[in-house]
C-alpha cells in the first residue's frame, strides 16, 4: 500500500520530529506555560493546596533576590518580581479566556455545519443562512456583546443551574455573543470548503440511493471539513484575540484583569507586554494543536498534499 | 430485436430550459442485453442515461424498467437507484475513502449491511475487478484504469439488475482502458444487463446485441453492431463512425 503511513507511537512521533533547539525551546516554553495555568487552576479549585490563593506559585521576594544577586539581571530584578506578583491574576483572567473561547467555538461550530449546509444545499434555508451570517458578519461583534448584555439584559436570565457555574453570569453572555457571532465566521468558511467538493461526488452518492442528507453528511462533509481545518483555525486564532472584548462588558477574563492592575499601578508597558505574550502562547498554542488535527485527519491526495 | 420487457424506452423528450436535448428517444432492451449508445459530443447520450436512474428529469414519454413506470411521480428514486449502478467518465470516486470504502459505502448506507458484511462485500466486488491487491488505496493513490474498476464495483455492490456507464473509458490514458474493457467484458460473461456509452467500437462490436446512434437529441439509426457499422442506412452515421475510425 502506497499511504502516507504517520508514526503510531508517542516514542515515534517523538524520534521522528526534528530536534532544532528552536523547536525544542518552543516546547519547553509550551510546557512551562501550561505547567504554570494547570498548576494554577487547579491550586485554587482545591482552595490553595499549594499556596494561598491569590499568591504566586513562586515567592515573588525569592525572584527578586535570586536575579538581583546575578551579575546582568540585577537591572531586571524588580520588574521581574512585579510580573511575579502578577501571574495569579493572569492565570485566573486566563482561565476565563480559555473557558470562553473553547465552548463558543464548539458550540459555534456544531451551529455553523448546518448553517453552512443549509447555505450551499437549501432553497429557503440558504437565505436564512445567508441573513444570520451577514447581520453577524456585518455589525461590529462589540456592538452584539452590547445589545446582549446591556440591552437585552441578558445576564439577569441565565438560568440557575448554569449561573453558579462561574463567579459571574455574565460569562454566558459573552459565550451566547462569541458562539452566535463565530458561527457565522465559521459557516462562511464550511460552507467555502463545502463546494470546493466536486459536485460529481454528489452525483456518484446519489447514484447509489444516499438521499441528498445522507451525501452530504457522508461524502461532502468528511471532505469538505477537512478543507476548511486551515481557514477554521485563522477563525480560532481571532476567537482567541476578540474573546477580550468580553472585558467591555464586564467578564474578568484576561484583557479585564490585566487591565484592572494595570489602572491600579499604571505599569502599562509591562503588564500588557506580558498579557500580549499570554495570548501569543495561546495562540501558537491552538495553531499547534490545529496543525497536529490536519496531520492526523489527512487523507492521501485530498487537499494540499502534504510533504512527508 | 429485442422485445424490451426489460427496459423500454418510449418517446423520450426532455428539455434544459428551452433547449430540447432529447426528442422522441425510443429503444428496447431484454435481460443480460448489451445496448451501446453512440453518437456525437452533445448529443444527448449522457443525459439519455441519468434518465433512466433519474438524475435528469425526462419531461415527456416512458422508461418502463421490469414493469414499473421509472418516470411516475410516485416511484421510490432512492429504491430506483440501488437497482441501477452507473459508471461515471470522471470516475467520480469518493475521495475521502479507500477502495472497500467507496464500494462498501452503498451497501452499509443504503442496504443496511453491518460494517462487517458490507466490508466483506466490497472486498469480493474488488476481487471480481481485478483489484484484491488495492483495497485499502485511496482513490489519490489509483491510476485511472484502478479507479474506474473501483467505480465499476461500487456500482455492482448494489446488486443491480441494470448498468449504465457513461463513457467509462474516455477519460483514461489508452493503455490503461484495457484493463476497464477487460472488467466490462466480465460482465457481460455474467450476464449483466448493461446500457453503454462508449465509442470504443471492438466493444461495442464483440459484446452489444444493439448500437443505438443519437443526434441532436434523435435516434437517427440503430441495430446490431454489425449491420450499423458496415452499413448503416442514414448518411449522418456513415459520417460519424468515419470520424471516429479517423481518430482511433
Ligand atoms: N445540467 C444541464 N443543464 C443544461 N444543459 C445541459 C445539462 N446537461 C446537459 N446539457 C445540455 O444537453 C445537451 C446534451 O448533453 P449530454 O447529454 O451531456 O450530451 P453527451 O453526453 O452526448 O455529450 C448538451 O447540449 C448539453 O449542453
Ligand atoms: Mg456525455
Amino acid at each position: 500500500m502506497a499511504s502516507a503511513t504517520r508514526p503510531a507511537t508517542v516514542r515515534e512521533r517523538v524520534a521522528a520530529s526534528d530536534r532544532s533547539i528552536g523547536r525544542l525551546l518552543l516546547v519547553a516554553a509550551g510546557a512551562l506555560f501550561w505547567g504554570w495555568l494547570l498548576v494554577s487552576w487547579v491550586n485554587r479549585w482545591l482552595g490553595g493546596v499549594l499556596v494561598p490563593i491569590g499568591e504566586p506559585l513562586v515567592s515573588a521576594a525569592a525572584v527578586e533576590a535570586t536575579l538581583a544577586a546575578l551579575p546582568g539581571l540585577a537591572a531586571y530584578a524588580a520588574d521581574a518580581a512585579f510580573v511575579v506578583e502578577l501571574t495569579p491574576q493572569l492565570a485566573r483572567g486566563t482561565w476565563l479566556t480559555v473557558v470562553i473561547t473553547a465552548v463558543s467555538l464548539v458550540v459555534g461550530f456544531v451551529i455553523a455545519v448546518p448553517l453552512a449546509v443549509a447555505r450551499v444545499y437549501g432553497r429557503f434555508s440558504a437565505w436564512l443562512s445567508l441573513a444570520y451570517t451577514e447581520l453577524l458578519r456585518g455589525t461590529p461583534l462589540l456592538a452584539q456583546l452590547f445589545v446582549l448584555y446591556y440591552g437585552l439584559n441578558l445576564a439577569s436570565y441565565v438560568p440557575g443551574a448554569l449561573s453558579g457555574v462561574f463567579a459571574r453570569g455574565v460569562v454566558w453572555v459573552a459565550i451566547l455573543g462569541f458562539t452566535l457571532n463565530g458561527a457565522a465566521y465559521q459557516a462562511e468558511y464550511i460552507r467555502g470548503a463545502l463546494e470546493s467538493v466536486e459536485e460529481g461526488q454528489i452525483t456518484a452518492g446519489r447514484a447509489i440511493g444516499l438521499s441528498k442528507l445522507e451525501t452530504i453528511y457522508h461524502v461532502v462533509l468528511p471532505q469538505g471539513l477537512r478543507y476548511a481545518i486551515p481557514s477554521w483555525t485563522n477563525e480560532f486564532v481571532y476567537l482567541i484575540k476578540y474573546s477580550s472584548l468580553a472585558a467591555f462588558i464586564t467578564v474578568p477574563e484576561l484583557y479585564y484583569r490585566a487591565d484592572q492592575v494595570a489602572s491600579e499601578t499604571f505599569r502599562y508597558t509591562l503588564i500588557f507586554v506580558v498579557t500580549g505574550v499570554t495570548y501569543l502562547a495561546l495562540v501558537l498554542t491552538a495553531s499547534k494543536l490545529m496543525g497536529r488535527v490536519e496531520e492526523a485527519v489527512a487523507i492521501p491526495g485530498l487537499g494540499v498534499e502534504r510533504e512527508e | 430485436m429485442s422485445d424490451g420487457d426489460f427496459l423500454r424506452v418510449t418517446d423520450v423528450s426532455k428539455w434544459y430550459g428551452d433547449e430540447r436535448v432529447l426528442h422522441d428517444v425510443s429503444f428496447e432492451m431484454d435481460r443480460g442485453d448489451v445496448t451501446v449508445l453512440i453518437g456525437p459530443s452533445g448529443s444527448g447520450k449522457s443525459t439519455m442515461l441519468r434518465c433512466v436512474n433519474r438524475l435528469a428529469e425526462a419531461q415527456e414519454g416512458s422508461i418502463r424498467l421490469d414493469g414499473e413506470e421509472v418516470l411516475s411521480p410516485d416511484l421510490d428514486v432512492d429504491e430506483l437507484r440501488r437497482e441501477v449502478g452507473m459508471v461515471f467518465q470522471g470516475f467520480n470516486l469518493f475521495a475521502h475513502l479507500t477502495a472497500v470504502g467507496n464500494v462498501a459505502l452503498g451497501p452499509r448506507r443504503v442496504l443496511g449491511l453491518s460494517e462487517a458484511d458490507a466490508r466483506e462485500r466490497a472486498e469480493e466486488q474488488l476481487d471480481r475487478v481485478g483489484l484484491a491487491d488495492q483495497l485499502d488505496s485511496y482513490p489519490a493513490e489509483l491510476s485511472g484504469g484502478q479507479q474506474q474498476r473501483v467505480g465499476i464495483a461500487r456500482a455492482l455492490a448494489m446488486e443491480p439488475k441494470l448498468m449504465l456507464f457513461d463513457e467509462p473509458t474516455s477519460a483514461l490514458d489508452p493503455e490503461l482502458i484495457g484493463e476497464v474493457l477487460e472488467a466490462m467484458h466480465g460482465l457481460v460473461d455474467e450476464g449483466m444487463t448493461m446500457l453503454v456509452v462508449t465509442h470504443e467500437m471492438s466493444f461495442a462490436r464483440e459484446v452489444a446485441d444493439e448500437v443505438v446512434f443519437l443526434d441532436e437529441g434523435h435516434v437517427v439509426e440503430r441495430g446490431p453492431p454489425d449491420q450499423l457499422f458496415e452499413r448503416p442506412e442514414k448518411e449522418r452515421t456513415g459520417r460519424f463512425l468515419e470520424r471516429i475510425a479517423s481518430h482511433d
